[in-house]
């Protein structure tokens, strides 16, 4: 009789029972995984493929896999498309919002993190507002607003209306960084002589220091996708690789060259938020979109 | 006294973060409400006017286009939390190989809606891989037409793949408040699998599903680029009508309208919400 | 036929035997403790009978009956948290007919075992209440009073009275006595407080490190501790072992580094030469009088005051011990005195 058989018949019934019960979970986790990979894998497989369809075998139905791959797709879209000033204009842009959003965003966060006012909640709603704001609306009449004041079609107007958008993130990982801190600490620093600055330079700015490189990368990943305020605002003067993208995703409508847009957004994020997730050990991201 | 200065000295610590987001918000939302009324237009003259509001009222192409956006967020939202209740229930208990699903669900959360919308564009494209594993496997004769189709299956395809993961993280904080003790408690009394489904979990995880809803709502009601690419011709969703009325037929006050319109939206189902949360966590 | 079966019961957790081969017999209407420290398994057993744990080996039987693949939800075996485990979305009066709605109980008999159950819990009134307004007694008995309204078969308390203050905790652990006896509801009732289990309990089970050290009742418990585990976990305890030097009739002399005592052995069988484990209580050493047996002279180490007794430290040639003295007595650290050990009073251990 085979190993398992024996097993069972020493086992008692209801002992078996039990044990398939605990089998049936892993089962289920692990064909959950499976129809997850598949799920998240398969969009992103398939536009790694489009992107890498060789130009002069175009695929195309009835063909299951495209005939040939060759990075020719690539080197088109970067030779004959502005994708190059785009990705100049997007990783230009990102980095001043960036520094713009951190500047503003520490007083407020520290006020909301460490002090009891008055209408707090009022406050930490208005931070919310640029993400529960619907986007197109803000824009189109943001627009309105920078035309009338020569911000239109700039680089400053540009940078601000980023900077708009990763403020709530930035404000609300810096808050619960701030709250975070123990006051038993400030009470030690200010009992053995610390004065306003120094607590600012030794205490608060290296305790704050992880959730602020948390921000800064969701501000950063932030600016790089924004796309409605940089769409109305920004075009045809400026283009970013999301504006780019949504050119060939309309009329334009070229399968391939959106494929090779699409990875060059997605990759670089992916992989920015991936670490912050994972290498300072905490759950930012999640907990500051969780927790609204 | 000492109390007030430190009053003083952190509202004006407050203003450079919530200062920047009150003047832009704020500015763009007045000159929304004001070109609505006729005031402030650039074309021509400014006066007050409620002829614009008439005008959107009796428009049908506005009208269909509210109410195509209205589906969109109502669809979307129920979608989106049909997918990621049960998951979110199923991750409760912790476990290894949980947490690796846990962290495979969250990957489209990375993803720019515009991307997403683009990589759920090429699997469900009329001649695209669901199509053609579908008519492979006899479940269907013809590919549907499930991109750009006039109901909006695509948009809401597509919300729901980007946004599963940003609603199952909401409902898995609501979830994990809920003590294991309670869920004993209720299984030890006589709770089938239904009841403490029903009874338990989804009373005690309610103000997330409300969040979540509220949210996943405002999201797809006001959404301008996933509708614009893989939606309809018509009817457009409101937002995209918005701008096309605005930048395409240059008639800012009547786009205005339409803003308003989406701002007051939003504004009434945060509202409801509120008074929702208060209702399901006061009474009961 | 007994209400509670347990058969060779074990509970594994990554392969450490959390609950390690228990066996026990609970018939109807009996209150039974599981008593021991944290960490004993006492916990444990009592979740494996509610079915929120499958055992890896072994039988429940409830009344006859083979429990171990029924979910908790088909047991009627209702549970008594520490935290209290009530529905924080529900009112008083909707925690306690759970159960009686799960088991489809129709409106009418709710409505009259509910009142029922407010009354006896002294709870009347407060049925619109909601948790959150609810004080940790009252908390308490709601959970107590939506335990017993579903007429289970068997009770299960799990550490209920810990988060209560120690004056609630005396009192309410004679009012669920109380009402335990009134109702004849079978109880086995988890502590790791050893007053508790001795105030109210028709049995106590010491458990161990996963396995039972000793069952009884609790004046057998205290007064004749099987296991030197179960004389050092009850009460206080001088727990010795010396060599059997001379047997006669029922008493044997036991040679101690201090000294030899005459110990009363009754039925144990140990000889002229074995090697004996033993225990007495303090309040079994007290101040020579003439005639008392067993003299032995130390010095106090320590007197600390108790209200009613004197609780002394002593040294005794090199051993400690500790002893009893009337709270009148006058002792101070480094006094010289001459005590007396009761020869009834040694406890034979395993």
């Amino acid at each position: 009789m085979t190993e398992m058989a024996l097993q069972k018949q020493k086992t008692p019934w209801y002992i078996w029972q039990a044990c398939r019960k605990r089998n049936l979970t892993t089962l289920l986790t692990i064909f959950f995984i499976v129809m997850q990979i598949v799920w998240v894998g398969l969009p992103i497989f398939m536009t790694v493929l489009w992107s890498l369809v060789d130009p002069n075998h175009p695929w195309s139905y009835p063909n299951i896999l495209p005939e040939k791959l060759s990075w020719g797709q690539w080197i088109y879209v970067f030779k004959y498309t502005n994708i190059v000033r785009a990705l100049k204009t997007s990783y230009t842009i990102a980095p001043f919002a960036v520094l713009l959003s951190f500047v503003l965003s520490l007083p407020t966060a520290y006020v909301l993190g460490r002090k009891q006012i008055p209408g707090k909640k009022f406050f930490q709603t208005i931070v919310l507002l640029p993400i529960i704001m619907p986007g197109m609306v803000v824009a189109l009449f943001l627009s309105r607003v920078f035309t009338a004041f020569g911000l239109a079609q700039s680089f400053i107007g540009l940078v601000l209306a980023h900077t708009l958008m990763g403020l709530p993130y930035m404000i609300r990982v810096l808050t619960t960084s701030f709250e975070a801190i123990p006051q038993d600490i400030i009470d030690a620093a200010e009992n053995l002589g610390a004065n306003s600055f120094v607590k600012i330079k030794d205490i608060f700015l290296p305790m704050v220091r992880p959730g602020l490189l948390a921000g800064m990368v969701f501000a950063f990943t932030t600016s790089i996708e924004e796309f409605n305020l940089t769409f109305i605002i920004g075009t045809p003067t400026f283009e970013t690789i999301p504006t780019i993208l949504y050119s060939f995703l309309g009329y334009n409508f070229i399968r391939t060259n959106a494929s090779v847009v699409a990875l060059i957004m997605m990759i670089p994020n992916i992989i920015m938020l991936f670490a912050v997730e994972n290498i300072l050990k905490s759950d930012y991201l999640s907990a500051s979109l969780g927790k609204l | 006294m000492e109390r007030k200065n430190v009053s003083a000295i952190n509202y004006l610590l407050l203003i450079p973060g919530v200062g920047f987001i009150l003047l832009f918000i704020g500015s763009s939302i007045f000159i929304t409400i004001t070109q609505s009324f006729g005031l402030f237009s650039i074309t021509g003259k400014s006066q007050f006017t409620i002829e614009n509001w008439k005008a959107i009222f009796h428009d049908k192409e506005s009208l269909d286009s509210i109410l195509f956006s209205l589906k969109m967020g109502l669809l979307s939202s129920i979608g989106t939390l049909l997918f990621a209740f049960p998951v979110a229930l199923f991750l409760r208990k912790g476990g290894a190989g949980k947490r690796f699903l846990a962290s495979l669900i969250k990957i489209p959360l990375f993803i720019p809606a515009l991307v997403a919308a683009f990589l759920i564009i090429n699997l469900i494209s009329y001649h695209g891989i669901v199509n053609e594993a579908l008519i492979a496997l006899h479940i269907i004769k013809k590919p549907l037409r499930m991109l750009n189709d006039k109901f909006g299956w695509g948009v809401v395809a597509i919300q729901v793949w980007k946004n599963i993961p940003f609603v199952l993280l909401i409902l898995s904080s609501s979830l994990a408040s809920i003590r294991d003790d309670t869920v004993d408690a209720a299984r030890n009394l006589g709770a089938g699998t239904f009841a403490v489904l029903f009874r338990i979990y989804v009373p005690l995880a309610m103000p997330g599903i409300l969040v979540s809803m509220i949210l996943m709502f405002i999201k797809a009601f006001g959404d301008f680029a996933i509708t614009s690419v893989a939606g309809p011709t018509y009817p457009p969703s409101i937002a995209l009508r918005m701008r096309n009325t605005a930048t395409l037929f240059q008639e800012w006050d009547k786009a205005a309208v339409l803003g308003v319109i989406i701002i007051l939206t939003t504004l009434f189902i945060t509202w409801l919400y509120s008074r929702l949360a208060e209702f399901v966590t006061g009474s009961k | 036929m007994s209400r509670l079966i347990l058969k060779n019961l074990t509970k594994k957790f990554d392969n450490v035997a959390a609950v390690n081969n228990v066996s026990l017999e609970v018939e109807e209407g009996e209150f039974v403790t599981l008593l021991g420290p944290s960490g004993c398994g006492k916990t444990t057993t009592l979740r494996t009978i509610a079915g929120f744990y499958q055992p890896d080996e072994g039988e429940i039987w409830f009344s006859g009956k083979l429990m171990n693949n029924i979910p908790p939800a088909k047991r009627n075996a209702s549970m008594c948290f520490q935290s209290y485990a009530l529905f924080p979305h529900m009112n008083v009066w909707d925690n306690i007919a759970f159960g009686l709605k799960m088991r489809k109980i129709s409106q009418t008999e709710q409505k009259k075992r509910v009142a029922d159950a407010l009354e006896m819990m002294s709870l009347t009134g407060m049925e619109k209440r909601m948790p959150s307004q609810l004080s940790g007694g009252q908390q308490q008995r709601v959970a107590l009073a939506r335990a017993i309204v579903t007429q289970p078969d068997i009770l299960l308390f799990d550490e209920p009275l810990s988060n209560l203050d120690a004056k609630l905790r005396v009192q309410v652990r004679v009012e669920i006595k109380e009402m335990q006896k009134r109702l004849g509801i079978t109880s086995i009732y988890v502590t790791h407080d050893q007053d508790e289990a001795l105030a109210i309990s028709d049995r106590i089970v010491v458990m161990n490190q996963g396995h039972i050290e000793q069952v009884g009742d609790p004046q057998m418990i205290y007064l004749h501790p099987a296991t030197s585990f179960v004389a050092g976990f009850i009460g206080l305890a001088n727990i010795l072992s010396g060599r059997v030097v001379a047997r006669e009739e029922n008493r044997v002399q036991i040679e101690l580094p201090f000294g030899r005592l005459w110990a009363f052995a009754g039925d144990v069988q140990a000889g002229v030469g074995d090697t004996v484990k033993f225990s007495f209580r303090p309040e079994n050493v007290t101040h020579y009088r003439e005639g008392s047996p067993n003299k032995v002279e130390g010095t106090i180490l320590h007197a600390i005051f108790m209200g009613d007794t004197i609780d002394l430290f002593l040294d005794v040639k090199g051993t400690r011990l500790r002893a009893h003295a009337e709270s009148t007595a006058k002792f101070k650290s480094g006094d010289t005195a001459q005590f007396s050990i009761d020869e009834t009073a040694f406890q034979f251990l395993e």
